[in-house]
């Protein structure tokens, strides 16, 4: 799917999947999108549904009630369908790892390609992230 | 009557949050709603009490990321009101500093959500770009944008750099005289006003009833402020007022909140001065926490939080009870969404700044309604436009 | 003070294990009484409802209520002990204070304690939960 990749890398468009996370993330990821850092100058977009998207980004540890949602949004997006794990939780539970309500990896839910660290990483981290993504799309 | 079910969530478009509401509809009128929470569980109380004291204030600052100071400062002085501990001059005034540093921060995120919702998105792109200076302060204190870290209990972590004050005065102004502008135009801007005026009305009543707290019952009338009416840190030195409206609809909620980043302006600023002049340490050494219980509390941009701690004489919490602003503002809803359109109906919802991850809590759809096939959808928008018709020539 | 002193006065033959400090007042009252003390929180001197927990301990399960009285920044806190652990049961004051629904649906949820006339006692945090937690916060102590 090489050709198919490297159409996908011009414009990217990510829905952003909130699997219980400390909202911190989100509001960085919506920090991308204003006057400040404003990634949509590299046409990256954020769509309203996951039909639309080619990257998903997941924030969260993604408890026992919201995993199966997730895998479902999953499932709904159009494949090739990325995956990026932002933040610390996606990647290892942060502190909420021992907690009753919590499956475990997101990883076991859904397979993650890319993990941008950080609680949480600052917008500059994300877009680099992305920008690691481009070059990995484009070969 | 017909009764509709619209289910909204848990990923929606709007809202950033995982939440599940169902909204019970006749016609465009909402007459009942339901919450599902439990989308963003993840069990800090249960957390908490295989941490110790200092420990759990990480954990607590990781409940939310909008109010991440809010959760550390009520558990601090939770535990500091168990031995009464004193805390240096210093410390009070850097607290109190972070604390109005993050209300502003907040209060300007919801306006610029608030704007998002209504479909006004030059506003969430103003007032999240007049946001940015704020965050810009947070790094140069604490060295980061969001969970700063600070608080420790008899003290703070960290102080105030003496040679990085006049940047902060500098940013400071830059966000004043922004603020004026944002509430110059948020008062007269005719787009806010006829979108937010009389829509979602909370009474004083139903705010006494349901013990709702913050913006949301000072809007309806209440004049509840936890840093007036139990003060703690700095806010028995400095000046400001409590900013109370009457008819707790969205717009005075709105304008509530303007208003009190204006007032958190003039803190931040009177702190300013008292870091320059007064010096000494900001952490007091506390060796050991005795038996007992202690209760904190805070003003956090949303309202009242509250942190119980129960403490057995070693160096963990044996209960840790955190009640967030949200939980008490959310069932609200019951109250002031029925009879409004469903398109007042999300802008109400946003208007308490429900916080659902401070809330832990979701939505599930609950049964469908009957499918209406294109024909009848035919039916209902001719008749509509047929009714509106008749009532514009009527009048 | 004259709100604890009246307070105090008030309801001397009802409450028991006083603890004073400054600004909070924790006492205990019996399950029949807890309406009552409402009432008169709530009600008469106008309290408004923060929030109530629950807490196993080897006597029982404490339920305790924080009641706020804005204007002086007193707390009130009432203190229920079941002793009944397996079978909890306390009367609901959901029907005096509205906000206490999601409180009470809440403790019902992590301690399974039953509020008798809870208008909508169902579970809150952990419904339709695919993994099937059960009172979370009671069964790791009594493992």
């Amino acid at each position: 799917m090489g050709w198919y990749n490297k159409r996908l890398s011009k414009s990217i468009w990510v829905f952003h999947v909130s699997a219980s996370p400390c909202n911190n993330c989100d509001i960085e990821i919506l920090d991308l999108l204003t006057p400040k850092y404003d990634v949509e100058r590299f046409g990256i977009k954020l769509v309203g549904s996951v039909r639309h998207a080619d990257v998903l980004l997941v924030s969260g540890v993604a408890n026992n009630k919201v995993a199966p949602k997730v895998k479902y949004l999953y499932d709904q997006a159009p494949k090739p369908c990325f995956v990026v794990g932002v933040g610390t939780c996606p990647a290892s539970g942060c502190c909420f790892k021992k907690s009753y309500n919590v499956t475990g990896k997101v990883e076991e839910t859904i397979p993650i390609n890319l993990y941008i660290p950080g609680c949480p990483p600052k917008p500059e981290a994300m877009i680099e992230g992305v920008v690691k993504l481009v070059e990995v799309l484009n070969g | 009557m017909s009764k509709n079910i619209i289910p909204v969530g848990p990923f929606h478009p709007l809202l950033e949050e995982a939440e599940y509401f169902t909204l019970k509809v006749d016609g465009e009128k909402v007459i009942g709603i339901d919450l599902d929470i439990g989308w963003m569980h993840r069990g800090h109380e249960f957390i908490s009490e295989t941490k110790t004291f200092t420990q759990s204030l990480y954990l607590v600052e990781r409940i939310c990321g909008i109010c991440s100071t809010s959760h550390p400062l009520a558990c601090v002085h939770a535990i500091e009101d168990i031995d009464n501990i004193d805390i240096p001059l210093r410390a009070r005034y850097i607290r109190t500093l972070i604390g109005e540093l993050e209300r502003i921060h907040s209060h300007l995120l919801w306006i610029g959500l608030a704007g998002h919702f209504i479909g006004y998105d030059t506003l969430w792109m103003w007032a999240w770009k007049y946001r940015e200076p704020v965050l810009q302060m947070f790094e140069i204190i604490s060295g980061n944008r969001n969970h700063y870290g600070m608080m420790r209990v008899g003290g703070v972590a960290k102080d105030v750099d003496s040679s990085s004050i006049p940047k902060l005065y500098s940013i400071l102004d830059d966000i004043a005289s922004k603020m004026d502008m944002i509430a110059k135009a948020a008062n007269d801007d005719p787009v806010l006003r006829s979108r937010l005026v009389g829509v979602g009305v909370l009474s004083h009543e139903d705010a006494v009833r349901f013990c709702a707290v913050g913006p949301t019952s000072r809007a309806s009338g209440i004049p509840a402020d936890v840093r007036k009416d139990d003060p703690s840190d700095a806010y028995d030195l400095v000046e400001f007022n409590t900013i109370v409206m009457k008819n707790g609809d969205v717009y005075d909620k709105l304008v509530v909140r303007v208003l009190e980043t204006l007032e958190s302006i003039k803190i931040v600023r009177q702190c300013l001065d008292m870091l320059k002049n007064i010096n000494g340490p900001i952490l007091n050494d506390v060796k050991e926490i005795s038996p007992g219980e202690g209760i904190g509390r805070y003003e956090a941009p949303r309202g009242e939080v509250f942190h119980y701690i129960r403490s057995d004489g070693t160096n963990r919490p044996v209960r840790h009870k955190v009640r967030a602003p949200s939980y008490v503002n959310i069932p609200t809803f019951e109250a002031s969404c029925i009879g409004i359109p469903i398109a007042d109906a999300l802008i109400t919802l946003a208007a308490v700044d429900p916080c659902y991850c401070c809330t832990e809590r979701s939505i599930k759809v609950v049964d469908s309604a009957r499918q209406p096939t294109k024909i009848d959808l035919l039916k209902i928008s001719r008749e509509k436009t047929e009714y509106l018709r008749r009532q514009i020539n009527g009048n | 003070m004259d709100n604890v002193d009246n307070f105090i006065s008030l309801h001397n033959s009802k409450i028991s294990k006083l603890i004073k400090k400054k600004k909070r007042l924790y006492f205990e009252v019996k399950n029949d009484y807890i309406r009552e003390i409402t009432d008169y929180l709530f009600n008469k001197i106008g309290c408004r409802l923060s929030t109530a927990t629950a807490q196993e301990t080897y006597n029982g399960i404490e339920v305790l209520y924080h009641f706020s009285h804005d204007e002086s920044g007193q707390y009130f806190c009432p203190r229920v002990v079941i002793t009944d652990k397996k079978n909890p049961e306390i009367n609901s004051i959901t029907l005096l204070v509205k906000g206490a629904e999601w409180i009470e649906r809440e403790m019902y949820d992590l301690w399974g304690i039953k509020f008798i006339d809870h208008p909508r006692l169902e579970l809150l945090l952990t419904k339709d939960n695919p993994a099937g937690i059960k009172q979370p916060l009671r069964f790791r102590r009594e493992s």
